[in-house]
């Protein structure tokens, strides 16, 4: 069992709730998503273990189980290149759930015209395994599902 | 073993969309999937998105998909078919 953390601060609305179908239709895993606060932030890691991949607008943290959590930080800020974030941790880096790993501005990224909406997702996880999810509103480092 | 080399076009590479939606295909395949990053690449699973998040695939690159068995050459199609849309 792995307990998932918010990687921010929000409100915790549910994949559906995600602008982009491939993420409120479950397809890239279950899981749900926070709407940021509108303010600067750091996202932090939802578990335990390594950074296997660390983009400036996503990440996966990989625990000793194997198991790959995806924080992706707001939608299609991959088109961003980076501007507006800042990296706090390195790829390869082992991470303890609740630390930061990219500092960012979710109001910037709104201005921007995009959407700050953070999916966080269990990878290769069949729906059902995803338990306790938390609703309303979360702080970076609560509690926001369980995985079985 | 039948396998298609292929270009990824999808700006974003074989992240996000486009390889959730080359997963979501590949695990609906009853034989095995493997994708490698470039002809010598180390392969990984293609059903799983974790493993092809981890391969970081950009714009640009190529990849190679391997399948073996029935409808192989149908299922490797739609794969490259995924991976080559811009």
């Amino acid at each position: 069992m792995t307990t998932v953390l918010a990687p921010v601060e929000g409100v915790a609305v549910g994949l559906s709730a995600v602008p982009d179908p491939v993420f409120s239709a479950g397809m890239v895993g279950p899981g749900t998503a926070i709407d940021p606060a509108r303010e600067p932030g750091k996202a932090v890691a939802p578990i335990t273990g390594k950074i296997m991949k660390l983009h400036p607008h996503a990440y996966v943290i990989v625990g000793d189980d194997g198991k790959g959590v995806l924080v992706h930080l707001g939608i299609d800020t991959v088109q961003l290149k980076g501007k507006g974030f800042e990296l706090l941790a390195a790829e390869g880096d082992r991470v303890r759930a609740g630390q930061p790993v990219v500092a960012w501005d979710p109001a910037a990224i709104e201005a921007g015209g995009r959407s700050p909406v953070c999916p966080v997702v269990a990878l290769d996880a069949p729906t059902g395994a995803v338990t306790a999810m938390a609703g309303g509103p979360v702080h970076a480092g609560d509690e926001l599902f369980l995985w079985d | 073993m039948a396998e298609r080399k292929v270009t990824v076009a999808a700006e974003v590479g074989l992240h996000a969309r486009p390889a959730a939606t080359f997963v979501q295909t590949a695990v609906k395949a009853p034989m095995d999937i493997t994708v490698s990053k470039g002809v010598s690449g180390q392969p990984v699973n293609g059903k799983s998105i974790l493993q092809i998040l981890g391969l970081d695939v950009r714009q640009g690159e190529d990849i190679v998909i391997k399948a073996e068995g029935e409808g192989a050459d149908e299922v490797l199609d739609a794969l490259a078919a995924i991976a080559g849309t811009p």
